[in-house]
């Protein structure tokens, strides 16, 4: 019985007129009548609050800081350009902006195809486990960066190592030392980015295979083409917004690379792996040199923002794609 | 006339659509199946490594299960280090980072996607362009801030920089234009309704499966990042736990019988999240690229 009491009136409330209608004169305040346009800026208020204190402050600061020099104690010292001229003569920077380039370079030219490629093969019709694969290769993103340079460590390992061990018994050879010879451990740092981000990079292109509608490939077998003229003729262009998103992501980020080189073989030997965001991290927080670190940072955002417009005009992102 | 006979005599084969070719699908599930292995196996071995003795982990050849297996190297993370302690900051700041970014990224991804105001395309194009500004630029500038202001705890430099991601509000406004109609809006204003009252009561409830995307992609985000906790974090009793296994991993000797030990039950919390909310993820992921 008194269930129904009490139930009665929360459903009339749902339903029906809401108790407090905005109508009478007196009840619509100020906010009332303004809120509807009102509204928008005080729900995106927060990020642009954050966004001052924490991005745009910090990016006026590092301006002034790479003029500086400044070991993070007392005032910095006004050096002018200095920091600049230093950098552009400084043999470790370049190494790593050399480095970093390579990492970019294999990202774009290999992991990039390996994900479209692995894509291709899980849109097949009527492809068992798709959710499996696709699950499993994702992931290596999900987890820490930590334990996995942490296994590939003992994988890559010289005298114990699955890696060495599995060459060994297949071809007879071994012993590579991959994370202690300067070349072979740029060979290590690229093979672990491989494997953690190819993955990642598969669903993009799988969600924009699945969008490529299936008549496009039917007309297009009924004029003889082969699978492989299809591929060109027909997935790559309907591709083209999806490729275009996955380049200029994996460009802005693998320039900003730290993670793998940094655990897996700390930038070494010597400098051979070392990332200009790890050159930034050495200087600004082993070194204590902050203006010489805040003024690779601005080298690194001019770098970053003029690749990224280059490769948004060259693949036409913002362009209609029809 | 002998190919006609040759097929009429192979029944299987006439009946099954000619695209289907039995090798090449042989062989597109043997290439799949290889690259199940390849993402798979590094982990399993983290995960029998973690069984083996300090002496066996080291072994040649090296050995896929672990015999004899040892619960030594759990015993002695636990036992010897604040591993608990470390996790438990983890989750805490992750959870903080997600229920924050969740609720600012949505809300502002709703007045993006459905409402018209003066300097929206500009406020658009700056909140978007902010994707591209390197971590490596503000990276010494907000350390100095945040140091300077003594706010270098976990729950607060670890969280509150992070809780609105450009990315996030992106993401939701795509999600927000896709599927709440502007009917739905409209109906519930002339029912009295607040705007603050449309964002709770008719958004979020049709926003779930977004939420659900964005909340594991910033918890995975916060739980799992180094570099910032590396550089900001320096009291070892606030440590996250990447900070923790790093900490084991670098100071003494790479204590390799803990640290995989670690790894193992670190790696737990992240699969849990994932495999629960994977299907939000991966479409929630797409969807912003796929259409624009």
């Amino acid at each position: 019985m008194t269930d129904s009491v009490t139930t009665r009136p929360r459903h009339a409330a749902r339903t029906g007129p809401a108790p407090r209608r905005p109508g009478t004169p007196a009840e619509r305040s100020w906010w009332n009548r303004h809120q509807r346009t009102l509204a928008p800026y005080v729900f995106i208020s927060p990020f642009y609050l954050l966004y001052g204190l924490f991005l745009l402050v910090p990016v006026f600061v590092g301006l002034y800081l790479s003029c500086t020099q400044w070991a993070g104690l007392g005032a910095p010292r006004w050096v002018g350009l200095r920091n600049y001229r230093d950098l552009l003569t400084d043999h470790s920077f370049w190494t790593s902006v050399q480095n970093t380039t390579l990492y970019v370079v294999f990202t774009l030219c290999v992991v990039v195809p390996a994900a479209l490629l692995i894509a291709q093969a899980l849109n097949a019709r009527g492809l068992r486990g798709r959710d499996l694969f696709r699950l499993t290769y994702f992931m290596p993103v999900v987890i820490s960066p930590i334990v996995i340079t942490l296994v590939f460590g003992l994988i890559f390992d010289r005298q114990f190592g699955l890696f060495n061990a599995t060459l060994h018994a297949l071809f007879g050879f071994g012993g590579v030392d991959w994370l202690g010879e300067p070349a072979w451990a740029r060979v290590s740092v690229v093979i672990l980015v491989l494997w953690r981000w190819t993955g990642y990079l598969t669903i993009f292109f799988l969600a924009g295979l699945q969008n490529v509608p299936r008549e496009l490939y039917e007309a297009a077998a009924l004029d003889g083409a082969g699978p492989v003229r299809r591929f060109w003729d027909v997935t790559l262009p309907a591709l083209r917004p999806v490729t275009a998103f996955v380049a200029v992501t994996v460009l802005v980020n693998t320039a900003q690379i730290f993670d793998e080189p940094f655990l897996l073989t700390q930038g070494g030997p010597g400098e051979s792996t070392l990332s200009v965001t790890m050159f930034i991290f050495r200087a600004g927080f082993q070194r204590q040199q902050l203006g010489y670190a805040a003024a690779a940072g601005v080298l690194l955002f001019v770098a970053v923002f003029v690749l990224g417009q280059l490769a948004m005009r060259v693949l036409g992102v913002g362009r209609s794609s029809r | 006339m002998t190919s006609v006979t040759a097929t009429s005599r192979a029944p299987h084969g006439a009946r099954r659509p000619a695209r289907r070719k039995p090798a090449g699908r042989a062989l597109l599930y043997a290439f799949l199946i290889a690259l199940l292995l390849v993402f798979a196996l590094p982990l399993l071995w983290a995960l029998s490594a973690s069984f083996k003795s300090r002496g066996d982990i080291f072994s040649y050849p090296p050995q896929p299960l672990p015999v004899p297996a040892t619960l030594e190297n759990y015993r002695g993370l636990l036992g010897g280090h604040p591993f608990w302690g470390w996790l438990l900051i983890s989750t805490v700041v992750a959870l903080m980072s997600t229920a924050a970014s969740v609720a600012l990224c949505s809300l502002a991804g709703f007045a993006f996607a459905k409402y018209r105001f003066r300097g929206q395309n500009v406020l658009f194009t700056i909140m978007f362009s902010s994707m591209a500004v390197p971590f490596a630029v503000i990276v010494v500038p907000l350390f100095v801030m945040v140091a300077k202001a003594h706010l270098t705890t976990p729950y607060f430099a670890l969280v509150v920089p992070w809780v609105a991601p450009a990315f996030g509000i992106f993401m939701m406004r795509q999600f927000v234009e896709q599927s709440v109609p502007d009917a739905l809006l409209d109906a519930a204003r002339v029912d009295g309704c607040t705007e603050f009252g449309l964002f709770r009561r008719v958004v979020l409830p049709l926003l779930r499966p977004a939420l659900g995307a964005l909340a594991v992609w910033s918890f995975l985000t916060s739980y799992n990042s180094l570099i910032w906790p590396l550089i900001v974090v320096s009291d070892p009793g606030q440590y996250t736990l990447p900070l923790g296994l790093q900490a084991l991993f670098g100071a003494t000797g790479r204590q390799y019988d803990l640290v995989l030990a670690g790894s193992v039950l670190a790696v737990i919390p992240s699969l849990l999240v994932f495999f629960l909310l994977r299907r939000q993820l991966l479409e929630g992921l797409t969807a912003g690229a796929v259409k624009s």
